[in-house]
């Protein structure tokens, strides 16, 4: 029971942390999981707490609900269009990078070749967290955040299937290409079918149930009973977790009522917000300077070997994903944030952790990992920004930043002249300091609605954008306060139900005529 | 005899602002009535169950009539009354019965940015419809692009649109 209270006193504690880092960072230009990172390496030097991360509490516990809520979310039909791209990065694009890595890494590093390809293998799942929350901010096309979403969705069951394989080698000194080749498909293909059917079942209760809290606990059942059951029958947990959210999140959210939908993408959302928390703050709070300051050069050859097999696959192989595709492409500009965005994360940590006390070199094997990951994180996720700057592919037009920016303006003056006019109340303004700073404030704000109406002119779609946005907010408002009614009484329980659910209709329509609007200007 | 009403379709798009002061220059020449229309078609939301594909017809309705709305107020600084309309259905056949419908004399619309997949109207495409229209309902088709051109159906030319003020 002690031991209980101590992991829950551990978890409250990083949940602390994690928060106080949410909150701060909203202040600085870093990604989130990079503070994170940064913020557990300088809890790790200070040792306040010791935490044990085993390779089954990020495997079983943080890695489905962060893998099912990314299949969840991805949408078929526009993961359908760069689906060669994907597949490609994601099955040879992992077994390029695990012989290359290999390759480069015995030969420089001096590792045997065993032990190095195991190291290829647990270093080629990507991750996408801080590169795709960073796309969102900078509101890159919705197309290429689906490219990295789905190659990593896809690498992370891959690249455990193939380390399984290379550690398999490494520990007993044997490798058989076909038996090796059959376990592979064997592995990946249960697990994908395993997902498939799990998911296909949860959809069709779905379907039949119209209740938002068991329709949201079935995905939590589907979520971890998924990855259970393919690990128990010896097939890939991870790769069946994506086939069962992609499946429940494509066609098993087709019956249910936008209040289930909302509730089931809060949940979600909130879960893989946790699990990317700890997870990265764990990785922060496992690395031991001192260790990677004794393995630098290893960790420099792994690093090197990393960028050099990064850079073969993104670009040569999406050479022949585009052939294979006869014509969706990856635009060549994009090939560079795939590379520089190719940062690895949860998935290296949980398999170097896992790795057998006999394997050669595993120590040398783990501050590699630890090495790698804190450099793609701190160098590549820092840097990836202003490669997406400078390529030009943040979303949106200049009239839509321009308007975005005097709408920023004006609701800021607005604010200002609040608060002035709070300051005149109290006493603090005289008569001619608050005409005058009025006049100032009223000048300005013409100029910004001037500025407004002449854009709403000139691009006379961002006036129906603005409209829709509008209706949403003024929705969003009543729901509130239908929430404050039901509270305080004024309305019965299914009074409430019945209000809320028309309510969430409304805004899953406008949220589907914003995104059909969305598409018409995109394409 | 009377003159049929100008009938101006809108959605709210990149050429939407300069169709509709078309349209109120054209009704203020000729002393004609003038119609704003909206048709909200949610034809892209035909998949979706029933309850939420008829609450995306009315919010879709609801967008037009506040855009329209606002038309109607500019029309009216110009010293035009003009009527509002918002009809649900597949945009081009619901326009050509509303033409047949109202006797309408002319038919004013906007033709968007470069082709694309997407689009409800490509320039190529209004131009192919307008001439239909012209054909089909007997009205005058005026098809106003973003920066303000008109192209005529069936007359093949094309003409700056009347500054408006």
């Amino acid at each position: 029971m002690s031991s209980l209270i101590s992991a829950e006193v551990i978890i409250v504690v990083l949940m602390l942390v994690a928060t106080v880092v949410a909150i701060v960072i909203r202040r600085v230009r870093l990604p989130y999981t990079v503070s994170l990172v940064l913020v557990g390496l300088l809890i790790a030097a200070w040792r306040p707490i010791t935490v044990e991360v085993t390779p089954e509490l990020i495997l079983a516990i943080f890695v489905p609900p962060l893998v099912f809520e990314a299949a969840f979310h991805l949408d078929i039909r526009l993961l359908r269009g760069g689906l060669a791209s994907i597949v490609f990065l994601a099955v040879p694009g992992v077994i390029v990078t695990a012989i290359l890595v290999g390759g480069v890494v015995a030969l420089g590093a001096g590792l045997s070749v065993g032990p190095a390809v195991v190291f290829g293998a647990l270093i080629s799942a990507t991750d996408p967290v801080a590169v795709v929350s960073l796309f969102r901010a900078l509101g890159v096309p919705e197309r290429l955040g689906v490219a990295v979403e789905g190659e990593s969705l896809f690498n992370d069951g891959t690249a455990i299937v193939v380390f399984q394989i290379a550690l398999s080698a490494a520990v007993s000194g044997e490798f058989r290409f076909a038996d090796s080749l059959f376990r592979f498909l064997e592995v990946a293909i249960g697990g994908l079918a395993i997902g498939l059917a799990l998911g296909w079942l949860v959809a069709q209760l779905m379907a039949r149930i119209d209740d938002r809290l068991i329709e949201t606990t079935l995905t939590a059942l589907l979520a971890y009973g998924t990855y259970l059951a393919a690990e128990r029958l010896h097939v890939s947990g991870v790769l069946a977790v994506v086939a069962a959210g992609m499946y429940s999140g494509n066609m098993g959210l087709r019956g249910a009522s936008p209040t289930t939908r909302i509730m089931l993408f809060s949940l979600w959302e909130f879960l893989a917000f946790l699990s990317n928390s700890l997870i990265f703050l764990l990785i922060g709070l496992n690395v031991h300077i001192s260790e990677l300051a004794a393995n630098a050069t290893p960790i420099a050859v792994a690093v090197g070997a990393v960028l050099l097999s990064r850079a073969i696959v993104v670009y040569g192989l999406s050479w022949l994903a585009d052939v294979a595709s006869r014509g969706t492409r990856i635009p060549f500009q994009w090939r560079h944030i795939l590379f520089w965005g190719g940062l690895r994360g949860a998935i290296s940590l949980a398999l170097a952790l896992s790795l057998p006390l006999t394997l050669a070199a595993r120590g040398t094997l783990q501050a590699m990992t630890f090495g790698v990951l804190l450099f793609t994180l701190l160098a590549q996720g820092t840097t990836v920004q202003f490669l997406v700057k400078a390529l030009g592919i943040t979303g949106g037009s200049e009239h839509q930043r321009d308007f975005e920016r005097r709408v920023g303006q004006s609701f800021a003056l607005q604010a200002g002249m609040r608060r002035l006019a709070q300051l005149r109340e109290e006493g603090l303004l005289s008569q001619d300091m608050w005409s005058g700073l009025q006049a100032n404030f009223r000048a300005q704000k013409d100029q910004v609605m001037r500025e407004i109406s002449r854009l709403f002119r000139v691009h006379a779609e961002l006036e129906r954008d603005t409209l829709l946005q509008v209706r949403r907010e003024v929705l969003l408002a009543e729901r509130a306060a239908l929430d404050d009614a039901l509270r305080r009484g004024v309305i019965s329980e299914p009074i409430y139900d019945e209000l809320r659910r028309n309510m969430d209709y409304r805004l899953e329509a406008v949220r589907l005529i914003q995104e059909h609007e969305h598409g018409l200007e995109e394409s | 005899m009377t003159l049929g009403p100008i009938v101006c379709a809108t959605r709210g798009g990149e050429a939407s602002r300069s169709t509709q002061e078309h349209a109120v220059a054209l009704a203020e020449e000729r002393g004609a009535a003038l119609i704003f229309l909206y048709v909200a078609d949610y034809e892209f939301a035909a998949s979706l169950e029933p309850r939420l594909l008829e609450t995306v017809r009315d919010e879709l309705a609801n967008l037009g009539l506040a855009l329209l709305s606002i038309a109607q107020r500019r029309a009216a600084r110009k010293g035009i009354k003009a009527q509002v309309a918002v009809l649900c259905g597949p945009v081009r056949e619901t326009i050509h019965h509303y033409l047949v419908q109202t006797h309408a004399s002319m038919l004013v619309l906007g033709a968007s940015g470069p082709p694309t997949r997407h689009r409800v109207f490509t320039p190529e495409e209004v131009l192919h419809f307008a001439e239909s229209v012209a054909k089909g309902a007997g009205a005058e088709v005026h098809v106003v692009t973003p920066e303000g051109k008109v192209l005529k159906a069936g007359a093949g030319t094309e003409s700056p649109a009347k500054p408006t003020g």
